[in-house]
């Protein structure tokens, strides 16, 4: 990787020059660009990164106001082992 | 993707506790101004935060209010922390949620070791910081500004010996500010560089506009100045060009508004950044790069409601600009959508702790009337009026227009309780 | 880095108890329960880990718990947050290196 590449989602280390291509090559929503080059995907389960992965988005179609465009999924948190409460993974 | 609590042969390894009347998630000023609300009224409440000390991001904040006291956050939330204890909170640390559920009207809370159930259910989860990427941006030395924040004035280790903020914001500045109190040395505050991702942190333009509502916080005559004359766009227009390229000074930090760190460098951790002069739209002029050495990197990008666990209930968002983006839909009450969830603090948008702790008062009584307490919809108005006259006189603020995006969201809530047919994108 | 002994508004930094833990099998004194990430930055160690495919050092970013970049082992227990995880006497810490359930089961499940 170019050093002078900018990094956007640090965990799984996805390049805005990455996300771009993936934009433009597929036209695709904030949420399908994520599936693609798994940005946002990584262990801080997108925290870091969401804003800028959303971003994306915006230019693109008509913001959907009412609905997060990445959608948010439980454990919030990694879980060591397994263990979580009474849930079973 | 689970199996279901009830009959699960886990239970028997981990614990349940009794059923709480209140779980509050997040002891930061409105979790804890929440929780001794209602605890006040005689119900058995419980905070859990995933931090080593009760006070969330309050603790960290220090800063003279207009009136030349200190805000010392450490201080607050020692108060706010003992004022729940003495009300009768159970309060507990070092414990992450990982997911909640609304299960037979309870709420059921599962943390690593222990499911906590209750009644009602406040999430105060507060905010995170978005940042601004540039190339470097991951090398050791490089980290939020709330970061330095916290290192500095909650655990008292200097983040560096000498530093580079990156994103001019209210926050930035505030903190700056601070790293300086500490003996830090901030050699420069500068843009990120303009991509995509940047524009509205990158374009002297806009970041110049944003700042000039935050002037209140600088005792710097170039911004006192620049609030009272440059409302005028032309003369804000001539400001950015006739700004020394030098920069201007705030408390002696060069705040360079016309140069964009493009680069972090370093082997295995930061050694300097490399900053270049900038056209008023953003974009580098050419041969003006030039190298500065320091050894630790602030990026400030702003921030976000931190609001996960109300996405994990299925809580409808709404998205507010002003509000800092996808805020949970919710009426003055605090209350949400969804029965028995509520929301107080940085969750609702982006505004200081002293408007967290009144959010959190009010939550609390809210609370407090849904689990059966009588006789409190007074104090409860009165609750919703001090939010009110503490936005009045915020001391930060971190959009000029909260207000409006407070009255979006509310509409949204009111959109709500009429159901009507032909508007198909309410949930 | 230096510890900031006086503050013109906090105060001096009062006495506090230190104890001794081990980071990658260099020995390490700190201030009790103070997190391993602030007392590893007071004695000049920024890198907590590696990243796990580029292998390439990374420290704290947010310092609060959010992304999870300053992830190490504590006595045995791998994807503890070194910026909230306080130290104890007799602590052992190593760097993250690699997690052994592979960052993408746990994000596959994350979609
Ligand atoms: C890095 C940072 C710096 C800031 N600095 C300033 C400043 O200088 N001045 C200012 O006015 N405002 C500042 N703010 C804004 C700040 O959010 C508000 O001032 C105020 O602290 C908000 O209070 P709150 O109670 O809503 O949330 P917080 O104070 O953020 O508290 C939320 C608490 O919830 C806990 N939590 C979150 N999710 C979970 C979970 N899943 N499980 C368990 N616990 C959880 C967190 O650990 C935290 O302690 C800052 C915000 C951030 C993020
Ligand atoms: S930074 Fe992208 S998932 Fe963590
Ligand atoms: S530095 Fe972000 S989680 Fe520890």
């Amino acid at each position: 990787m170019d050093e002078k590449e900018i990094i956007v989602c640090r965990c799984e280390e996805v390049t805005l020059s990455e996300l771009e291509l993936t934009a433009a090559t597929y036209n695709c929503s904030a949420r399908e660009l994520k599936l693609r080059t798994r940005a946002g995907m990584g262990f801080c389960g997108g925290r870091t990164c969401r804003t800028m992965i959303e971003a994306f988005g915006i230019d693109k179609r008509e913001k959907n106001r009412n609905q997060v465009t990445l959608k948010y999924q439980a454990p919030v948190r990694p879980v060591p082992f397994g263990k979580l409460g009474g849930k079973t993974p | 993707m689970y199996k279901a609590v009830s009959g699960s042969p886990l239970l028997l390894e981990i614990g349940v506790e009794t059923m709480y009347d209140i779980i509050v998630i997040g002891a930061g000023p409105a979790g804890l101004a929440a929780a001794s609300t209602a605890a006040r009224e005689g119900l058995h409440v419980l905070v859990i935060d995933e931090y080593m000390k009760p006070g969330g991001r309050l603790l960290g904040q220090l800063y003279q209010e207009s009136n030349g006291n200190w805000w010392n956050g450490l201080e607050e939330s020692v108060k706010l922390n003992e004022q729940a204890v003495n009300e009768g909170v159970k309060i507990i640390l070092q414990t992450v949620v990982y997911d909640i559920e609304r299960q037979d009207s309870s709420w059921i809370i599962y943390t690593e070791n222990i499911v906590y159930t209750s009644k009602q259910l406040l999430l105060a989860t507060g905010a995170a910081e978005s940042p601004v990427p540039l190339p470097g941006w991951t090398l050791p030395g490089v980290m939020s500004v709330g970061a330095a924040q916290v290192m500095t004035n909650v655990h008292r280790v200097k983040p560096g010996d000498k530093g580079m903020i990156i994103g001019v914001n209210v926050l930035s500045a505030a903190i700056a500010m601070e790293l300086q109190l500490a003996g830090i040395d901030v050699v420069a505050m500068a843009l990120p560089p303009l991509n995509q991702l940047t524009h509205q942190h990158s374009r002297p333009k806009e970041v110049m506009e944003a700042l000039l509502h935050a002037s209140h916080l600088a005792p710097s005559k170039f911004l006192r100045i620049g609030s009272k004359f440059m409302t005028n766009p032309f003369m804000r227009q001539l400001g950015i060009r006739l700004y020394p390229k030098s920069g201007i000074s705030m408390w002696g930090i060069p705040i360079q508004l016309r140069k964009a760190v493009t680069e972090i460098y370093g082997t295995n951790q930061v050694e300097g950044v490399i900053i270049r002069t900038i056209d008023i739209n953003g974009s580098p002029v050419s041969g003006t790069e030039e190298s500065i050495a320091c050894d630790f990197v602030c990026i400030a990008g702003g921030l976000y409601p931190l609001a996960e666990l109300a996405g994990v209930a299925d809580c409808p968002f709404y998205y507010v600009d002003e509000l800092g983006g996808y805020v949970p839909i919710h009426n003055e009450k605090m209350e949400t959508p969804i029965e028995g969830l509520y929301v107080a603090g940085n969750i609702t948008g982006i505004e200081g702790a002293k408007i967290a702790i009144s959010q959190g008062v009010v939550a609390g009584y809210s609370m407090a009337i849904a689990s059966g307490k009588q006789g409190l919809v007074e104090n409860l108005q009165d609750s919703i009026k001090k939010v009110h006259e503490t936005r009045k006189q915020a001391a930060i603020r971190f959009h000029p227009k909260v207000d409006i995006g407070r009255n979006i969201i509310h509409k949204q809530w009111e959109a709500r309780q009429v159901p009507s047919t032909n508007d198909a994108t309410i949930i | 880095m230096t510890r900031i002994e006086n503050h013109p508004i906090l105060g001096k930094l009062g006495r506090k108890k230190t104890v001794t833990f081990t980071f990658d099998n260099q020995i390490i004194r700190g201030v009790e329960n103070e997190p391993i990430a602030a007392a590893l930055l007071a004695n000049s160690i920024r890198t907590l880990r590696n990243h796990e495919e580029t292998a390439k050092p990374r420290g704290i970013y947010c310092n609060i718990g959010h992304c999870f970049e300053c992830r190490v082992t504590v006595n045995g227990i791998q994807g503890k947050r070194a910026c909230l995880t306080p130290i104890k006497e007799g602590m052992i810490v190593q760097s993250g290196k690699r997690f052994a359930t592979p960052v993408r089961d746990w994000s596959g499940n994350h979609v």
